[in-house]
This record gives structure tokens, C-alpha cells and sequence, in this order.
């Protein structure tokens, strides 16, 4: 069972108080709900969020199958999101991609078996001119290089 | 009002009114899916385009209102191209169901095909695949492959019954229509859904698989199933009734129906029905029972009594009035309210607790007759043997008389003759028991709980010896009402 | 040449502190602002020819006098979603001058009489939001927002509000619906959001940069402010330059400049040894052109438009003949399929279709008849749809397929020279 933390409670009423409309708050509180979840969103974050803002499932759960940045499964500690978009594909971002998944031993989308690492190709992040880039959490990491990426990887812990 | 002119003809809308609205009041035809006159406007399927003189783009008609003069066609070859694609873009992810979905015979996808399409389909690729035969609950099942996203019912859910169990969760070509975590979506106007869905994507679990929409045959009355009184189509063949649907009434019901209102037709069929009339458990013969009944109730005379429901039509009501005040002089006039409790509940919607369709219509000829007794009267009077003869026009609707077996109990101590659609097991302990119609096998007029008179008509007659309170009343005076065909099985 | 009008302290760290703004000059046109009347203000932005920034090119003050004119509340709405991809301006704009943006806009909503804006931006930009929200706590605590603005009587609140990944939330109406706590999806039009947007009131949604030119426009007058461009396209705009040249990156250049010359001078030239093949002049929905035109073209919306193509967002996107057309078609499909909003039924069909159709043709599995049903399929696609992605979507199928048909044969004839595994990592 997903219980919100008593912060989360009290910002889920904050928001609701912050916008014209109390379901502009649904994203923001998605947000904060998915960090207290280990980074995803399951079923039982939609349930306890109408709950906290008496706010229809079916809404939040719209929300949070629309967006890209909900995870709908489990993501691992680091979330690399590596841009296969037009510049960065032309400047090789999608081998990158294979180099990583290779080195980490994992397909797209899956956890590695020590919790660490999920890579994801994702659209494009607007980092087009220090192509190819990714971005890993909140951070971008741009003119990537198969070096800079393999120092970056193994300094994640 | 507006002046406008739809492929040729002139016609005169009230201001702010749509092109759509306009095509629907020439009676003109015009391809859509998603609109729909009791929900708001989505402008989502993208079949209603139409060209409008002066404009060089098409417009959607659903969102689009008439100005003075608009000259508009949608029999065009650049409409009918429009049309045409877009219909093919909805086909190319949809699944070939047709021969294993009910929705065939009157599909929106079909019916559109035959006027625009008719072409070959031209993708080559994999179709996406959804969730099938996925289980809503107890009237609905959805097939999210079929789902046009139209997001009728999702609108539905919003909007009419403000329950917001549907929606249509991820985006692109992988959008499904759902209920969260498939929970059942049992709002009670749940069947409604499946009326407007124009495809297959959700249907009743109570039709499913059980007959082909080409096989049926439909007429219009009124829901017997509570005081509201919704007008409803009823459907139907040789075999029996099937299924119920709401016709729009903007008095009563708008373009709705519930849940409970589907089952009326299950009582009509033959399985449940008191085909003959019986003498404790021994079945008689209708001229034999009739007379039998005839003259019991002359000898009691003004000592007779009537146990009348609200289940039956004014004209009902009145012949068997008038024959116990004119004929046999007796003032025992009882009425048989159930539930007392939940008798003025109203869910806000359509549903109220009143469980007949013509309490109305019976309590004001019942205050003519000066008629106020209740059962409590007549028990007290059975019991004390002051009565001893009791004509029964008994529930046609027995589920929603749960008090049903004491009624009977008490009045198998003395002679009653009792009326009743329905067989149950506890009538053979009375003196006779005489088949009545069904609300579907007879003419006549409801007065629902606003004073409104809705008719009902004879669509079928499955019972041949089922009687209305006219013909008995006619028996009882000597005309020949014995009926010799059944319906064949 | 570059030109300076707006991104001329970009390169200063204190630039985007309050204390650094202010400086340089910061929030001194604002003063100016609230001395003016609002009707003199639109007036001024209406003939400077401000043109839409963030794509559509739309006039700016003839959108702004599309608000009705009576005291209904109304908002302003900054749309910072930037997800057309090959762009990356606004990105550099708010992360370098926030402080430019917020002033831009308190000017704009106080010509608009609007008493509350949001800063809508996109979810992945976690950077530039802190750097925003930093501007915004700035500029409350020095009085320049909330009650009674440096005294003027002008009252604001702005607010950012933080998107969660969507390409479709940068079209006006996906940014309103997004806003409301919906799903992203565009609305229908009629209404337009002049008249009803934002929960129904009037709003107006205008990009970053056109946001933040209303500054130097304020500042120096409509006159000043045509000395740069053209005639129909007047002012500065920065180009996000990407794709193969030496130096990429984002730069202010007058309207109008040759776009060889953005290239060459600006953006280094190509790589050692490379040859020009093609450029995107405005982002992946603007069609895209052959070099022959590349080095006829000027960046302005007239030129491109005459040349089939359009300046959209100003994202440059250089493509050399190492690349393959089929490839680079292919990406923009899958892109497009990833983010049709599902809506209405020619997009969420179609933009599934076509990625479907260019992964085989790409895969090599396909007919030179699959060529002429993409053609039909993207041409079916165009203007029957609630929003612009549909076209969005068609017009780089078109252009592609049909400026570059010989290579799209030859490809289906010899497949994918570095082999299927490059193409099958791509889905």
C-alpha cells in the first residue's frame, strides 16, 4: 500500500490551493508521488492521489499514462535517457545507445539485476547543437563521447 | 433564426445552432461517430466535414454554427474524398470481428463503408493489437482493438452520470479506452454506454452472442419498471424479447435509460410467464376459470374485494373499478403499496423507488372511487371474516414485491382469485390463479410520477390465454374472451 | 554577422541575477512600460512586425488585439515547451537571461491587462526551471511582481508551471488543456484562445522569444526594431543550429540572412570533406531542402514559404552526404508516431502508418509502390485534423520522398549499406 509522507501530504494541499483548478495539480503532485515511489508510478499511487485531492482515478491515471516522464514500471537508481532524435542520430546517438545497454548488460526499459541503471531512448531533449547527449534523472549530459559515457558509468554508484 | 441551405434545401435553425444540428433537423444524412445530441461536442472522428461556399477548407458540421445564408453540401467529391480517407484511417488498426461481433447489422464502421468506402484495404502492416473481451462488471464488457476512440462513453461517464469511471489513457495509436485497473463500471446507467458506442468495442453482457441485430424486430413503449416511465424500444422475434434501448422523450427520460429498466423484458418471455389459469395446483380451463371467478364474486356481491398494484394501465384500472362499484356495489377497494421505505427515493438521475409505472394514474381514479383502503384494511378484514372473497390484481413486476409470499399466505385462508403475469410457485396454494399480459401484449396509457400519460402498445402476444382487465371485465359479463393460439416455440 | 538585440550580455554569468540585469540596464524599459498606456503598447509591438517566435509566425500584436476589450480576466500564457526538434533557442534564453523573459512579459501582460501568466515549460528542462524559479523569487522580493508593480498600480503574479514530456503541449491549445490539468490535447477552433482559453477566459500564448523582444521593441520603438529584417519579416531571430557543422549552437541573426551564409560564417561551414546534401530550415515539420535550394535561401518566412518550406521555429538542422535520407525520414516518422496526442483519427492513424511504411522501407522490405502509398497516405493526412501535427507530420513525409526519390529507390533496390542492425536498434 502507497502512503504519501506527511511532506507529500501537505504539498498535495498546497498545489491543490496554488492553480486556478484544482486538477492543475495532478502533474505536479504525479512528481512527487513518483520520487517517494522509487521512481515509478503504479496503481497504487493513482488510488492513494484521488484519495489525498478527491479527484477521480480515471483523470490522474489519463495524466499519468499521457506523459512521457511517469514511469508506468519500475526504473533503476540511475535513468538514462539517451536522444535518438534527428541531430543526435545523426551524430550518433543511437550507437551510443547500443554501447551503453551493452556495457550495462540490459535491454531498453529494463532494470539492470542490481537495481542501478534503466536506459530509455527518448525524443528529442532540445540539446541538438552538443549532440549526441543524454539525459540521466534530472541531468543532462552533453557532447557525449563512448569515453566521457564510460567514466560517467562507472562512477555511478 | 438562421437561414441556411444544406445540399440544395433550405431550413431555418434557431441561432447558435450547428451545422449538425441543422443536418439532423432536415432529416438529411451526414456521416459521424463521436457527436452526439445528449453530450457535448468533441469533433474527434473527423467524418462530419462539410463544404461550405466561400471557405476553402473543410469544416467539421458538429462544431461549426450556422451564419445567415451558409451554403452547405456534403455531397461534394472533395467531402466524399475526406470521408472516404478518414474512414479508411479508422479501419486500418481495427480488427475483422464482424462475423463473432455483435455489433454487426448495425455498425457504425459497416454502415458507413457501405456508403463511402466499398474500396480495397491498402495497409500492409501490422495492426495494433489491444485488449480483448476485457470484463466491466455485470452489463458490460469492452474490446479496446474494436474502440474508435470516439469518447462517447467516456463522455458519458463525465457528463451524465458524473461518475468518471472511463477514460482513454496513453496516446497515439496505442490510446485505449478503459476503466482504471479494469474495475467494473457499475453506475447503474452502465448499458447506455453500449447504445451509443457505434462499435463493437463495448457491449451488454446480457445480449452478448445471444442474437443477430438482423433477426429482430422493435416497437416503441414505455418501461413499466418504476414511475419515471422512460420511452424504450424493445426488441424482438418469434423467439422472444431480447433486449430494451431508451428512445429520447425530453419530458421523461432525455436520450437515458438505467440498468434495472434492460431486465423488463426477461418477464415477457415464455419461461416465466403463468401460462393457464389454475385451481390450487390443478390446471383449468380459461371458460371454466372465468366462470368460476364470475360467479364467486356475484355471490360475495358488495362483500367482494379488490386488491389492486400500480402495474396497470388506466384503462385497466378503470374497467375493474367500475365493475366492483357499478356492478357488484362493493366499496372493498384496497391498494397494495410496496416498499414503503424507499417508495420516494430518487437517485437524481432517472430511478426513483416508486417500482410502478402508473401509481399516478391508479391513486386518482382510486380518489374518484373514494377508495382508501390499504392492505393493512383489507388483512383486518380477512382475518375477522367480514371478507371472504378477493379478486387480486396481482404485480405483473414480481421481484420488486418482496412482501409477496405474506400477501399470499394471509389470503390462501379464504377464497382469492388472483391475477398475475408471472408463474410462482406460491400462487398454487390459492383458489385460482388466471394469466394476465404483460406490459409488452397490451394497449393502454401510464401516468408517471409527474402527472405525464405515456402509452403503451401490443408488440407481441406470447401467452394466448393472458387476459387484460378489460377482457376479464367483459368475460364477467358474458362476452366470449377464450383464445385458442399460442405462440409456437 | 550576428546581431546582438537581444542576446548581447548572454555571455555574462550575473546576467541572469537580478543584481546583474539591473546593471545592464535590466527592467528599465519596464519602468518606461508603465508609463505608457496599454493600447500604446500593443500599438507599438503591432507595428515593430513582431512575428511569432516559437513557429506559426503569426503577428504578435494583431493576435494580442484579438482579446475583447472589456475588463473580463485574461491570461498570458508563456509557452516554453520547446519540443520541435532542432531546437534549442529557448533553452539557451532562459537558462542565460530569465530575467529578460520575466520583464518581457510583465510588459506584455500589462499591455494585455492581464493580472496572472504562467511560464509553461517543458518538463525535461529541469536547469532552466531552478534558473527560472530563481528570477521569479528575485523579482517578488524586489517588488517588480505581485501588488502594485514599482507603484504603478499594475498588479502580476506570474507563475511556472512544469510540463511532464510532450511534444504536443507546444501547440497553443495542448499547452492550455496541459495547463488545466488534462491530458495535452489541443482543443477544438473556433474558439480561438483570444476569446476562450485558459479555463475558458482569454488568453493569449505567446513564445519565449517573442516574449522577451518585446523588451528591446519597448525600449528603442517599432522603428528601431525594423531597421533589422525585412519589410514583412522585421527584427532578430536566433537560429538553433545543428547537424553537421563545425560549430553548432544557437545565434542571433538578423531576419533575412542568407542561410549559407548562417552556415558558413556562423556555424564554421561543414566537416572536412563533406559535401551539403540538405537542410531543415525550421525545425522537423518544415519540409526540407535540396542544397541547390539551401543556397538560394534567406531566413525569412517569405522566402522559405515561396520555396515550399517554412522558418518555423528557426531550427536549423545541416545534412551532409554521409547521411542516408531514408534513415533520417525514418527518425522523424517514429517521432511524429511517438507523439500524436491520439485525438482525432487521420493523426493517430496516419503518423502510425507512416512510421510503419518508412521502418520497412528502411528495413529494405518494401516496393517502390510503398513510396507513392506514403506520398498518398501523408497528402490524406493534411488539413483535416484538430491541430497542426498532422501536417506536421505529412510535410517532411512529402518532401522527403519527393525531393530525394532517387535515393529512396536506390535504397529499397541496394538496403541500408551499414546494415539491418543499425535500422532494427532504431525501434
Amino acid at each position: 500500500m502507497f502512503e504519501l509522507s506527511k511532506e507529500g501530504k501537505e504539498f498535495v494541499k498546497k498545489e491543490l490551493d496554488r492553480y486556478e483548478d484544482r486538477y492543475s495539480a495532478i502533474i505536479p503532485c504525479l512528481y512527487w508521488a513518483q520520487k517517494e515511489n522509487k521512481g515509478w508510478i503504479s496503481p497504487e499511487v493513482i488510488d492513494c492521489l484521488a484519495k489525498e485531492m478527491d479527484l477521480p482515478q480515471s483523470r490522474i491515471y489519463e495524466v499519468a499514462m499521457f506523459y512521457t516522464m511517469f514511469n508506468k514500471k519500475p526504473v533503476g537508481k540511475y535513468h538514462i535517457q539517451v536522444c535518438c532524435n534527428i541531430s543526435c542520430s545523426m551524430a550518433g546517438g543511437r550507437e551510443l545507445m547500443g554501447h551503453i545497454c551493452k556495457k550495462l548488460g540490459v535491454t531498453p526499459e529494463e532494470v539492470t539485476k542490481d537495481g542501478r541503471f534503466t536506459v530509455s531512448q527518448v525524443e528529442c531533449l532540445g540539446s541538438c547543437g552538443t549532440a549526441p547527449m543524454m539525459q540521466v534523472n534530472d541531468d543532462y549530459h552533453e557532447n557525449l563521447t563512448t569515453e566521457t559515457v564510460d567514466r560517467f558509468l562507472s562512477e555511478c554508484k | 433564426m438562421l437561414k441556411c441551405t444544406i445540399n440544395g434545401k433550405e431550413i431555418e435553425v434557431s441561432s447558435g445552432a450547428t451545422i449538425m444540428e441543422a443536418y439532423h433537423k432536415l432529416q438529411e444524412e451526414i456521416a459521424y461517430y463521436c457527436w452526439h445530441p445528449g453530450l457535448s461536442v468533441a469533433g474527434v472522428c473527423r467524418m462530419c466535414m462539410v463544404e461550405i461556399e466561400g471557405n476553402p477548407k473543410l469544416q467539421i458540421a458538429c462544431n461549426t454554427p450556422v451564419a445567415e445564408g451558409m451554403k452547405i453540401t456534403n455531397e461534394s467529391e472533395k467531402v466524399k474524398e475526406s470521408v472516404k480517407w478518414t474512414l479508411d484511417f479508422h479501419l486500418i488498426n481495427h480488427p475483422l470481428d464482424c462475423p463473432i461481433c455483435d455489433q454487426a447489422g448495425e455498425c457504425g464502421l459497416q454502415e458507413f463503408y457501405m456508403t463511402y468506402g466499398k474500396y480495397n484495404p491498402e495497409m500492409g502492416d501490422r495492426k495494433v493489437k489491444k485488449h480483448k473481451v476485457v470484463d466491466l462488471g455485470s452489463q458490460v464488457v469492452l474490446d479496446t482493438e474494436r474502440c474508435i476512440l470516439c469518447s462517447r462513453c467516456v463522455r458519458f461517464t463525465e457528463e451524465v452520470t458524473k461518475t468518471n469511471e472511463l477514460g482513454i489513457f496513453n496516446r497515439g495509436d496505442h490510446s485505449e479506452i478503459g476503466t482504471f485497473e479494469n474495475r467494473p463500471l457499475n453506475n447503474k446507467y452502465a448499458v447506455n454506454t453500449v447504445d451509443i458506442c457505434p462499435v463493437g468495442a463495448l457491449t451488454s453482457k446480457d445480449f452478448r452472442f445471444r442474437q443477430r441485430a438482423w433477426y429482430l424486430k422493435e416497437f416503441e413503449t414505455t418501461c413499466n419498471g418504476c414511475s419515471t416511465g422512460c420511452r424504450v424500444n424493445v426488441f424482438h422475434n418469434q423467439n422472444g424479447l431480447f433486449r430494451v434501448k431508451p428512445i429520447y422523450d425530453e419530458a421523461v427520460n432525455g436520450h437515458w435509460m438505467c440498468d434495472e429498466g434492460r431486465d423488463i423484458y426477461k418477464h415477457i418471455n415464455l419461461d416465466q410467464r403463468l401460462r393457464h389459469s389454475k385451481a390450487g395446483a390443478q390446471q383449468v380451463p380459461l371458460e371454466k376459470a372465468l366462470e368460476t371467478a364470475k360467479q364467486a364474486l356475484k355471490a360475495a356481491g358488495s362483500s367482494a374485494a379488490l386488491l389492486i398494484t400500480a402495474q396497470y394501465t388506466q384503462e385497466e384500472n378503470q374497467a375493474i373499478l367500475d365493475f366492483f362499484s357499478n356492478e357488484l356495489k362493493s366499496s372493498n377497494i384496497f391498494y397494495w403499496k410496496n416498499n414503503e421505505e424507499t417508495f420516494e427515493d430518487f437517485d437524481g438521475l432517472l430511478i426513483r423507488g416508486d417500482k410502478n409505472p402508473n401509481t399516478q394514474g391508479l391513486m386518482n381514479l382510486l380518489k374518484e372511487k373514494s377508495a382508501s383502503g390499504s392492505w393493512k384494511d383489507l388483512k383486518a378484514k380477512v382475518e375477522s371474516g367480514q371478507i371472504k372473497t378477493v379478486l387480486v390484481a396481482g404485480p405483473e413486476m414480481l421481484s420488486v414485491y418482496p412482501d409477496l409470499n405474506e400477501k399470499v399466505t394471509v389470503l390462501s385462508k379464504t377464497q382469492t382469485i388472483w391475477l398475475s403475469t408471472c408463474e410462482h410457485e406460491f400462487f398454487d396454494q390459492l383458489s385460482l390463479q388466471l394469466p394476465v399480459s404483460g406490459f409488452a401484449e397490451k394497449n393502454g396509457t401510464y401516468v408517471n410520477y409527474a402527472g405525464l400519460e405515456r402509452k403503451i402498445q401490443a408488440g407481441v402476444k406470447f401467452v394466448a390465454e393472458a387476459l387484460t382487465l378489460q377482457e376479464i371485465v367483459s368475460a364477467f359479463r358474458g362476452a366470449n374472451v377464450s383464445k385458442t393460439n399460442e405462440v409456437a416455440l | 554577422m550576428e546581431s546582438k538585440l537581444l542576446t548581447e550580455h548572454y555571455d555574462k554569468e550575473s546576467f541572469r541575477t537580478l543584481k546583474g540585469y539591473q546593471e545592464l540596464g535590466g527592467y528599465e524599459v519596464l519602468k518606461k512600460a508603465l508609463k505608457m498606456k496599454p493600447a500604446e503598447i500593443i500599438a507599438t509591438v503591432k507595428e515593430s512586425g513582431l512575428r511569432g517566435r516559437g513557429g506559426a509566425g503569426f503577428s504578435t500584436g494583431t493576435k494580442w488585439s484579438f482579446l475583447p476589450k472589456n475588463d473580463e480576466d485574461r491570461y498570458l500564457l508563456c509557452n516554453a515547451d520547446e519540443g520541435e526538434p532542432g531546437t534549442f533557442k529557448d533553452r539557451l534564453m532562459m537558462e542565460r537571461a530569465p530575467h529578460q523573459l520575466i520583464e518581457g512579459m510583465i510588459i506584455s501582460a500589462y499591455a494585455i491587462g492581464s493580472k496572472k501568466s504562467y511560464i509553461y515549460i517543458r518538463g525535461e528542462y529541469t536547469y532552466p526551471i531552478r534558473v527560472v524559479e530563481q528570477a521569479l523569487r528575485e523579482a517578488y522580493d524586489a517588488g517588480l511582481l505581485g501588488k502594485n508593480i514599482l507603484g504603478s498600480g499594475f498588479s502580476h503574479d506570474m507563475d511556472v508551471y512544469r510540463g511532464a514530456g510532450a511534444y504536443i503541449c507546444g501547440e497553443e491549445t495542448g499547452m492550455i488543456s496541459s495547463l488545466e490539468g488534462l491530458k495535452g490535447q489541443p482543443k477544438l477552433k473556433p474558439p480561438f484562445p483570444a476569446v476562450k482559453g485558459y479555463l475558458k477566459k482569454p488568453t493569449i500564448v505567446n513564445n519565449v522569444e517573442t516574449l522577451a523582444a518585446v523588451v528591446p521593441i519597448i525600449r528603442d520603438g517599432a522603428q528601431a526594431y525594423r531597421k533589422f529584417g525585412t519589410e514583412k519579416s522585421a527584427g532578430t531571430k536566433l537560429f538553433s543550429l545543428s547537424g553537421d557543422v563545425v560549430k553548432p549552437g544557437n545565434y542571433e541573426v538578423t531576419l533575412g540572412y542568407k542561410l549559407s551564409d548562417l552556415i558558413n560564417n556562423e556555424g564554421g561551414g561543414l566537416k572536412s570533406g563533406r559535401k551539403l546534401k540538405a537542410v531543415i530550415p525550421g525545425g522537423s515539420s518544415a519540409p526540407v531542402l535540396t542544397a541547390e535550394e539551401a543556397a538560394k535561401a534567406t531566413l525569412d518566412y517569405e522566402c522559405l514559404q515561396q520555396m515550399g518550406s517554412m522558418l518555423g521555429s528557426g531550427a536549423v538542422i545541416v545534412i551532409d552526404d554521409s547521411h542516408s535520407m531514408v534513415d533520417l525520414l525514418s527518425t522523424i516518422m517514429h517521432f511524429y508516431h511517438h507523439e500524436s496526442c491520439g485525438q482525432c483519427t487521420p493523426c493517430r492513424e496516419g503518423t502510425g502508418w507512416l512510421d510503419k511504411m518508412l521502418h520497412r522501407i528502411l528495413l529494405g522490405e518494401a516496393k517502390s509502390q510503398d513510396l507513392d502509398q506514403v506520398l498518398n497516405v501523408a497528402k490524406n493526412m493534411m488539413g483535416r485534423t484538430i491541430c497542426a501535427l498532422s501536417d506536421a507530420a505529412a510535410l517532411p513525409a512529402i518532401s522527403f520522398v519527393s525531393k530525394f526519390r532517387d535515393e529512396f529507390e536506390r535504397h529499397l533496390k541496394e538496403g541500408f549499406k551499414e546494415g539491418k542492425s543499425h535500422a532494427q536498434m532504431h525501434h
